[in-house]
Formats: structure tokens, C-alpha cells, sequence
């Protein structure tokens, strides 16, 4: 793989903590000015990928007490975790493999750094972004395939398509923990010297990928390079497997590589990941409910002249996506 | 690994949209431009003043421009424009794969992308290039059918070493080519950058970790006469050897002017077995044998032989005959190495870096073009421009029948040696000002449905006239010109693609 210490993903798509926090705080409030600007906010985007802002609506201003309210930024955060394990079941019933899925929902991340759920349907952008993944690693699959396996419009899948490399800024080339995984693997093959632990190292290999697919549901990989995201799958499995004495490893690990970080600091990175994925958090029955009911408002679908209105306005979108959209939870 | 989160650097600021709103931009509806009909365009476009087309292949055209911007006003770009990919089939992935790779690399002797556009009107691509006047496609043929002079020596070496440093650079980072070839390597014209070797057209290339598809999978068709004889005989798996093996038959290009294998390209059945080109291979470096060349034994079209290749018995080979060389030298040493047989033990970029034959005289230098010894400097003309077409080339006209007939007008015109370059600022009317030799490429560019994009007479033609009105006088014309028995060019030896 090119090189990650150069790559577009360590230079421009790592963050701190605050500064996703600052991320998800503007994209919030592009929606809500939205909102309070046409009483809509899902942009429309076309057959041939352009988007725009909603039509204002006459009666917004007319009726304060009827006006949509906007999702908090929890809310939003609940909205796109559905939606990511949505995608990790969609690449799962497909067979996709692991690095299909984490591209595909770093892509997913990466999109709503830059756009609320309120202005994006999850839905449409988790597809889209299995499409592109798919497109990006080689494991080519129609828009059409992919549609008709989920039983959902492809053309939706193709007008998104540009849009999302456009958020992405074209950085398409994102490194997944997995592959990380396995060089560790081997290293810990050297490490242990005996070759009576293979099947020991198996499991525990096995058990760090699990592991890594919890991870990459929660907002470390958009904070923590691979490599850490890596070794803190492996710890945590090596915890119930003890297969190795883990600090040792990481001592052997970074005196390899030279590398001038101290074992204090690395080991709080892992521990600062191992904390994300205590805290996540899916979204009750209950909750979704909640959200869903305020997208709808927020999206202008709840009142059935607006969705005629939409479909006569976009030919493209044909009248099976729009009732779907209706529909979803 | 080991890396701490770095926070994000600053965006390269590369990506430019069509023309649509940024998020935090509230304008209402941004369609409005979108639907523009051919005389009004797009956005993003108006930075550029466009100069003309300088070529087109399999992918789409590209096109020469000036940037409006007051810092960098002038400033020549490259803009190759992607054709939309087949119906259903989204962006095309040829175009987001040449991207996605560019946007992760920076060398000096790679091509520099300086940003992205997207035209919604059809959905296509326009990646914005620095522009590089020359490329070794042109600059051999110039020395072939001009000077009648084989290239400097120092020349030969600075390209040669800009080549590989650029290639180790990739193959460092995990990148292989797959598709060089004389033009897709660049030479930068007059400025700063005088002389500096770029390689170009990432539309093949690969990351070594993605699984491979053959190139016939990818529905592409590449020139075979830089193929490695690995891929020939059937090899499923690329390696950064099948691009030494290419570097190798550019370096005897370009000791000799011609190319080194020039096999007759077998078109069908899709990814067919190349029984000439190899043949063309054992007759220069003679026949492989299993001790050369152990892992041979497990190549698909060896193994089953059905055209008996096995049995054909070469002469030992005249490789240094074939260049001009002698047996002792570092050059043909070096060009030896890069065409082994065996990947295994074909000579890599870094390795050729430090070989012997850059270590004597001459040595090679950043200015490839210009020797540092005084000696006569060779004025390679500047790319032909047509100037008849427009940004939406394809889009304004529908393909129809191949053109086959060439430029009727240009005949007498002497091509332009740079010295004035193009500064005419965006000839609308009149004649087209570039009209050398080379114009005749891309009139018979004989791909397929590419033709019909072309205006035949080279008649220069009004913006704004509709796409119709365009495609029917282009018809009349066609016939005519057909009809009178004016124009043709004699065939080019070689389609051009870029």
C-alpha cells in the first residue's frame, strides 16, 4: 500500500477531539440555517449530481408553531450510528470484504464531516458509499446490482456517486485497520519464537478483527491512524486470549521502528480508543422513533403535497425511492 | 504506525466544484448555470481561457488553457477531460482511479495535479494538469523525421534518470504504471522547469495491494510494444518489473528512434495471445530458456503452447547490434539488465539509479534538453493545438463516421518552433494559427467514435452555433470533402493516445 506517513489520510482526515466536535457543531448549524431560511432542509440532488438548496417553502414563515425542528447534534450522531451498522449488514449479506466496509464507512464519516444527516439521507449516502468503496477497491459492483439486492433505486446510488467524492475532496485512498492487524500478527509470530502458538495467534487474530469492526463504528478512526487502531483491537482481544505479555510486545514493537514515541503515549492512545468503544452508544427503539419523526419534518415528506411536489419536481427520482424514503425508519 | 494523530493540515485547496454552493453557502437554487446550453459556461471554466485541443485517446480529450487568476495569470494547464463511463456505470472509474493516485503522490518528475473539476452537464471529469510542451513520443519522432539525428547523448541519459527517479519514487510508494510508453512521458518546455522529465496518465495504474484484473477485463486497450514478455506469455499478477521492462524498451527508443519491438497487435478475442509481439522479443534477445528464466514453466501461454511458440528456435540474441552499442559498454549493460527475462531479475528503478552508465560522462542533468556543454541545443516544436474545438469537444457533437480526411489547409504551414509560443490570446476566428504536421494526429485519431468529434477541414467555427446545426455542417462538409478527393493524411504509425 502507498505510504501512510504521506498519505492524504494522515495529512488531512486525522483529527482531535475538539476539532470533530467543531465539525459536527457546523454542520448542525448549516442545517439549521437552512431550515430557518426555506423550512426544509435535504438538499436535491440530481441526475447529474448537482445539489441544491430546498425551494422555500410559502407557508414557513406562516406557521411558527408547525415549523420542523432540527435534530441535535446527539441526534444526528444517533442517526449516522444506525446507519453505519446498516452498512456493515449490507456489506456483510453482500460478502464484501472487511476493507470494502471500512472504506466504505470511513467514507460515510468523512461525508458527515462536512454534512448533517438532515441534509443527506444516511441512507442514500451509507449505499453510495459501499458503491464507491466497491468502485475504489476494485471489487467492482453495478449501481444496479447494488440496488437490486437491497431493493432500492440504483439511480439514487449514481446521483449521490459525485457529490460524495466532492465531500471527500477526492481523497479516496483511506487506510483500514485490518491489514494493520495482520502485520502485527506476524510480528507477534516472531516475537513468540514457538511455533506452537500458530493456532493460538489464529484466534487471537481472528478476535482482534471483531474487534476492529466495533472500532470502526465509533469516531476513532477519524481521530487514531490505523496503526494504533490496530494494536488496540489486538490488546483487547489479548486480554481475553493472553496469548502475549502485551507491553513487552509494544516495547519490541516500537524499538523496531525506531520510533521516538514513548510507550506512555501510545499506550494512552489505546486506552483513549478502548474508551470509544466503551462509551458508544446505540440508539433505543424509542429514540429513533424520535429522530425519525423529526427528519421526516425536517426533510419535508411529512405532508403529502410536498412529496408529490418532489417527485413531479425531480423526474429522476422515481416514485418507488420516494415512498421508501417515506418508510424508513 | 507509531504515529501521533497529527491534526488535519490544511486542505490543498484542489478540489474545485462545478458550480455548486459549498455548504455554508446559502444561496438558493444552484441550477441555474447548470443546464447552460453551449454558449455559456460553466463556472469554473472561466478561470481558464482555453487555447485549444492537444489531444485525445480512449478516455477522453484534453485540452490547453490559461489561468485567469492575477497571481498566476498565464500560467499554461493541461486539462484532460474524462468521457462519461458507460451508462449505469456512475463516474467513470478510470478517471477517479487516476485521481485517487495523484492526490496521494508528489514527485518532481510525476505529473502534478492542480485540481479537479466536475461538469454537471454530463457528469464528467476535468483534471487540471501543469502543462508540459513535450513528451518523448514527439520529441523521437522529431529527431526521426526532422533532424535526421539521433538524440544527444546527455539527453538520452538526463531523460533516461529523470524516468527511473521518477518511476523508484512510485514504486517506493507502491504504485505501478502499467501503461509507459513514449507519450505518456513528459518533458516540461521553456521556464523553470525547462527539461524536467514527468510522467503521466495514472489511468492504469495500480496500488500493488488491489487485486489485479488483466487490462482486457478493464476494457482497455494499451499498446503492446512496451509490454513485458511476463504479461505476453500470461502472467496473472503485475509486478514494478513489467514497468523496468518498458523503461527498457524507451531507453532503446530513444538511442535509436524506433521502436524496439513493434509487434502487430492481435485485436480478438479480448485479452488474446500476442504470438507477434513476442516473437519480435526472442528475435532481438533470443529464445527464453527454463534456466534464464525458471518460473517460464508456469506461464499460462508457455504452458499450453498453442501456437507452438515453444518450438520456435531464435538465434542467440543481437541486442547490441539492434541499439547501436557496444557489447562492453555501460549503457548496453544497463539496457540489458532492464530487458531480463525473468522479473525476478530484471534490474529495479533504484538499482538502475546507481548504475555505472550515470556515474561517466556525460552526466545527466535536470535540463534534459539543454546540454551543459554549449553543444546545439535542439528546438523541438511546441504541441500542436486545434483551435477549432471547444471545452465540451465531445459533448457538442455527437461521434459519427471516422474522419479520413486530414487537415485540407494546412499543408504549407511551418510548425511554429516555440519561439513565439501561443500567445495569441484565444483564436476564435480566423485560421487556426497551429496547423504543423502533427495536426494530422488527432484529425485521424482512428479510435473508435472519437473521430466524429473533430472538425475535418480544420474550418474554424463559431461558439454558440448549436450542437445540431455544428453536426450538420460537419456532415456536409465530410461528404464534400470526401466527394472532392481533398486531404488524407498517409496513416500515422501509431494512434495516439493520452
Amino acid at each position: 500500500m502507498a505510504d501512510f506517513q504521506t498519505s492524504t489520510h494522515r495529512a488531512k482526515w486525522i483529527f482531535t477531539p475538539q476539532q470533530l466536535v467543531d465539525k459536527y457543531e457546523a454542520a448542525n448549524q448549516t442545517a439549521i440555517q437552512t431550515l430557518e431560511k426555506y423550512g426544509s432542509t435535504l438538499m436535491e440532488v440530481d441526475a447529474d449530481g448537482s445539489f441544491s438548496y430546498p425551494e422555500p417553502q410559502v407557508n414557513a414563515n406562516a406557521d411558527k408553531h408547525s415549523r420542523p425542528k432540527p435534530l441535535s447534534i446527539e441526534e444526528e450522531q444517533f442517526m449516522r450510528v444506525f446507519y453505519e451498522n446498516k452498512l456493515q449488514e449490507v456489506c456483510n449479506n453482500f460478502h464484501f470484504p472487511h476493507k470494502i466496509q471500512a472504506t466504505a464507512l470511513i467514507y460515510f464519516k468523512r461525508f458527515y464531516l462536512v454534512w448533517s444527516v438532515m441534509q443527506h439521507h444516511p441512507k442514500n449516502i451509507m449505499l453510495t458509499c459501499i458503491y464507491a468503496a466497491c468502485k475504489i477497491e476494485e471489487n467492482h459492483v453495478s449501481a444496479e446490482e447494488l440496488g437490486k439486492g437491497i431493493s432500492q433505486d440504483h439511480q439514487m446510488i449514481l446521483n449521490y456517486e459525485m457529490i460524495i467524492y466532492q465531500s471527500l475532496e477526492f481523497d479516496l485512498i483511506v487506510y483500514a485497520p485490518y491489514r494493520s492487524v495482520e502485520g502485527f500478527i506476524s510480528v507477534m509470530e516472531e516475537f513468540c519464537g514457538e511455533n506452537d502458538h500458530l493456532p493460538v495467534l489464529q484466534n487471537l487474530h481472528e478476535a482482534a478483527k471483531m474487534e476492529v469492526d466495533k472500532i470502526m463504528l465509533t469516531d476513532a478512526p477519524l481521530l487514531f491512524p490505523p496503526g494504533q487502531l490496530a494494536l488496540a483491537a489486538l490488546r483487547s482481544s489479548n486480554e481475553v486470549h493472553r496469548v502475549v505479555d502485551f507491553e513487552r510486545y509494544l516495547m519490541s514493537i516500537l524499538s523496531r521502528q525506531n520510533s521516538t514515541d514513548s510507550i506512555s503515549k501510545l499506550v494512552q492512545s489505546l486506552n483513549e480508543i478502548d474508551s470509544w468503544v466503551r462509551s458508544y452508544k446505540f440508539p433505543s427503539e424509542k429514540d429513533l422513533k424520535h429522530i425519525n419523526r423529526k427528519l421526516k419534518s425536517c426533510w419535508g415528506i411529512s405532508s403529502h403535497d410536498e412529496s408529490k411536489k418532489r417527485e413531479k419536481k425531480s423526474k429522476h427520482k422515481s416514485k418507488k425511492s420516494s415512498n421508501e424514503a417515506e418508510n424508513m425508519p | 504506525m507509531g504515529d501521533g494523530s497529527s491534526g488535519g493540515g490544511g486542505n490543498r485547496g484542489l478540489v474545485a466544484s462545478g458550480n455548486s454552493n459549498s455548504n455554508n453557502n446559502n444561496n438558493s437554487n444552484s441550477n441555474s448555470n447548470n443546464s447552460s446550453s453551449n454558449n455559456n459556461k460553466p463556472q469554473w471554466l472561466q478561470q481558464y481561457d482555453l487555447i485549444g485541443k492537444i489531444g485525445e485517446g480512449t478516455y477522453g480529450l484534453v485540452f490547453l488553457a490559461r489561468t485567469k487568476s492575477p497571481n498566476n495569470r498565464g500560467k499554461s494547464i493541461a486539462i484532460k477531460k474524462f468521457k462519461q463511463s458507460k451508462d449505469g456505470d456512475g463516474v467513470s472509474p478510470t478517471a477517479i482511479r487516476e485521481i485517487m493516485l495523484l492526490r496521494e503522490i508528489s514527485h518532481e518528475n510525476v505529473v502534478k495535479l492542480v485540481n479537479v473539476h466536475i461538469n454537471h452537464v454530463d457528469m464528467s471529469l476535468y483534471l487540471a494538469f501543469d502543462y508540459a510542451e513535450h513528451d518523448l513520443y514527439e520529441i523521437i519522432r522529431h529527431h526521426r523525421d526532422k533532424v535526421n539525428q539521433g538524440i544527444n547523448p546527455y539527453t538520452v541519459k538526463s531523460l533516461l534518470w529523470q524516468l527511473l527517479n521518477g518511476l523508484n519514487y512510485l514504486h517506493s510508494n507502491w504504485i505501478i504504471h502499467r501503461d509507459l510508453k513514449p507519450s505518456n512521458i513528459l518533458v516540461m518546455g521553456d521556464g523553470e522547469e525547462q527539461g524536467v522529465v514527468k510522467i503521466a496518465d495514472f489511468g492504469l495504474a495500480r496500488i500493488y495491494q488491489a487485486p489485479l484484473k488483466s487490462l482486457s477485463e478493464n476494457g482497455v486497450v494499451v499498446t503492446i510494444w512496451y509490454r513485458a514478455p511476463e504479461l505476453l506469455l500470461g502472467a496473472k499478477h503485475y509486478t514494478s518489473a513489467v514497468d523496468m521492462w518498458a523503461v527498457g524498451c524507451i531507453f532503446a527508443e530513444l538511442l535509436t528512434l524506433k521502436p524496439l519491438f513493434q509487434g502487430a497487435e492481435v485485436k480478438a478475442p479480448p485479452n488474446p495471445f500476442q504470438l507477434d509481439q513476442l516473437d519480435k522479443i526472442f528475435k532481438v534477445l533470443g529464445h527464453p530458456t527454463l534456466e534464464k528464466w525458471p518460473t517460464l514453466a508456469n506461464l499460462p501461454h508457455w504452458q499450453q503452447d498453442l501456437q507452438h511458440i515453444q518450438g520456435h528456435k531464435y538465434d542467440n540474441h543481437g541486442l547490441h547490434g539492434f541499439v547501436h552499442l557496444p557489447l562492453k559498454s555501460a549503457a548496453y549493460d544497463l539496457l540489458s539488465k532492464m530487458l531480463e527475462y525473468d522479473p525476478r531479475k530484471r534490474i529495479t528503478a533504484a538499482q538502475a539509479l546507481e548504475h555505472e552508465y550515470f556515474r561517466v560522462e556525460p552526466l545527466p542533468g535536470r535540463n534534459a534538453l539543454v546540454p551543459p556543454q554549449g553543444e546545439k541545443v535542439v528546438n523541438y516544436p511546441t504541441r500542436p493545438v486545434d483551435t477549432t474545438t471547444d471545452f465540451e469537444g465531445t459533448t457538442s457533437l455527437q461521434p459519427s463516421q471516422p474522419v479520413s480526411s486530414g487537415n485540407t489547409v494546412s499543408g504549407s504551414m511551418q510548425p511554429a518552433h516555440g519561439v513565439t509560443g501561443r500567445s495569441v490570446p484565444r483564436p476564435l476566428l480566423g485560421m487556426p494559427r497551429m496547423q504543423p504536421q502533427g495536426m494530422a494526429p488527432y484529425n485521424l485519431a482512428s479510435q473508435a467514435g472519437m473521430g466524429g468529434g473533430m472538425n475535418p477541414g480544420g474550418i474554424p467555427m463559431q461558439r454558440g452555433v448549436s450542437a445540431h446545426q455544428q453536426q450538420q455542417f460537419l456532415q456536409q462538409l465530410r461528404r464534400k470533402d470526401a466527394g472532392m478527393g481533398m486531404g488524407g493524411y498517409p496513416p500515422q504509425q501509431k494512434p495516439r493516445r493520452m
